[in-house]
């Protein structure tokens, strides 16, 4: 489980995190909505060690997080990848680090439960559709087999029936691996439909966390309502709020 | 005055990407230009707005992204001068403070540049800038993806709220069908450069015709997937 206690990260004098304490058990999904400048890229880089904490400590099982090696699947799909490499190059590069090896079949497997057509990885990041190169970006995530996966924004650069899909592979494949999932998003619609608790950043503070189906229905924070109004606004939950 | 246009095409090497179409739009008109990544609805939407310019119709455009119309080294006055010299428009105070008042971005510092200015804001000058001459259509690409959900929903209001006592024709382009569902009375499905299906926005969401318009009917809503 991944644990978040009373973390702090401070850029300047300015506060870009404060007191978030949240938790993400093993198989289950928490979509984190707010804001832009909510903190929420902060938060994906301060549960990867990329910035400092000033206060607070993040935790997988009791253990220093870094331990796990938690995996990012990143917003830009193409900006992802080195441009002048094939992609089988950069999806094997955290193994190769590491020294380790995966299977044929193992690769296989996962490429197919993706609808990835393994001869694709031989191709560059600008010779496949962004809907490929973003299922290529979490097989990257995958195949290093780490317990906790983060997720920044995965689906916004794909078109309408594109997301829903990726969307219903992630789960899928979640199900099948049981990886935590902490998907940062702006998109209620996704964060509803495939959450297991909803949070809601702002100004670096999380103001609730919520099961998804309670907040749907009525979220605690003011601004969790302006979201789910928007939401109906925008159509990404139906018809009439 | 309905205003037409016959056999928009485009190719791009070699190879086509819009098959000859022909749109008409009535004054007032809310069109939604839907399809996938790649069908060619952004390619009809600037071969649109070349012909209706061609054929002296007054067209506005909005860009997905404010970073596409406003350059970062120019302050916010520069570019609303900008907007108005080429419409050949003198500076006139109160149509700005108007259209600013409407987008409520009158506390906005004309003095700063673009990234003095929150993306929520940058996105309602742009808008602001494409109704400065009172355009016939306003095409709209993508207007709102950039922006978080809450903005985008209040940007969508108050345009829709400028628009309402005027003739301004607004075609919005995108690949959302929820979006495109809430916001306009007649929806044309795009696939492979071509128009597939044109009609009331009610009849294609409950008698899709196409295979794309019945996939992005099924796909519009996250909380009733097929899967």
């Amino acid at each position: 489980m991944l644990e978040l206690h009373g973390v702090c990260v401070r850029y300047g004098k300015v506060d870009t995190l404060c007191d978030v304490t949240l938790c993400v058990p093993a198989g289950q999904t928490l979509a984190v909505v707010g804001e832009s400048g909510a903190g929420k890229s902060t938060l994906i880089a301060a549960i990867l060690g990329l910035v400092k904490l000033a206060a607070g400590q993040i935790t997988w099982a009791g253990a220093p997080v870094h331990t796990c090696r938690p995996s990012l699947v990143m917003q830009e799909p193409r900006a992802a990848f080195n441009p002048v490499l094939p992609l089988r190059r950069s999806i094997m590069e955290p193994l190769t680090a590491r020294a380790e090896q995966l299977s044929d079949a193992r690769l296989a497997h996962i490429c197919n439960r993706l609808e990835l057509p393994i001869d694709l990885l031989d191709r560059k990041p600008g010779e496949v559709s962004i809907g490929q190169a973003q299922r290529a970006g979490i097989l990257r995530a995958l195949i290093a087999g780490s317990p906790l996966i983060l997720f920044d924004e995965p689906l916004s650069a794909l078109d309408a029936v594109t997301q829903k899909h990726t969307a219903q592979l992630i789960a899928d494949l979640q199900d099948e691996m049981g990886f935590a999932a902490l998907v940062v998003t702006h998109d209620l619609g996704y964060a509803a439909a495939f959450g297991d608790n909803i949070a809601v950043l702002r100004k670096g503070r999380v103001e609730e966390i919520t099961p998804t189906h309670a907040f749907i229905q009525h979220p605690k924070s003011d601004y969790g309502e302006d979201l789910r109004q928007a939401a109906f606004a925008l159509g990404a939950l139906g018809y009439g709020a | 005055m309905t205003l037409s246009v016959c056999g928009l095409s485009a190719v791009r090497s070699g190879r086509t990407i819009l098959f000859p179409t022909d749109i008409s739009i009535e004054p007032g008109a809310r069109i939604g230009l839907v399809g996938a990544s790649g069908s060619g609805k952004s390619t009809l939407g600037h071969a649109l707005i070349d012909a209706l310019q061609d054929q002296g119709a007054r067209v506005a455009h909005v860009p997905q992204s404010p970073d596409e119309a406003l350059d970062p080294l120019r302050r916010m006055a520069f570019h609303w001068r900008e907007a108005e010299q080429a419409l050949g428009l003198p500076h006139d105070a109160a149509r700005q403070h108007a259209l600013f008042r409407a987008l409520k971005i009158e506390k906005g510092d004309l003095r700063k540049r673009p990234w003095g200015w929150s993306r929520g804001m940058q996105q309602r000058f742009v808008i602001a800038m494409a109704l400065v001459g009172s355009p016939d259509v306003l095409v709209m690409d993508e207007p709102t993806s950039a922006l978080d959900p809450v903005v985008a929903a209040r940007t969508m209001a108050l345009l829709e709220e400028y628009l309402s006592t005027r003739q301004t024709a607004m075609v919005l382009i995108t690949h959302d069908l929820g979006l495109a569902a809430q916001r306009v009375a007649r929806l044309m499905v795009m696939d492979a450069g071509r128009i597939v299906e044109d009609g009331p926005t009610s009849d294609v969401l409950t008698a899709p015709q196409s295979a794309v318009a019945k996939s992005l009917c099924m796909h519009r809503n996250w909380l009733e997937l097929p899967c």
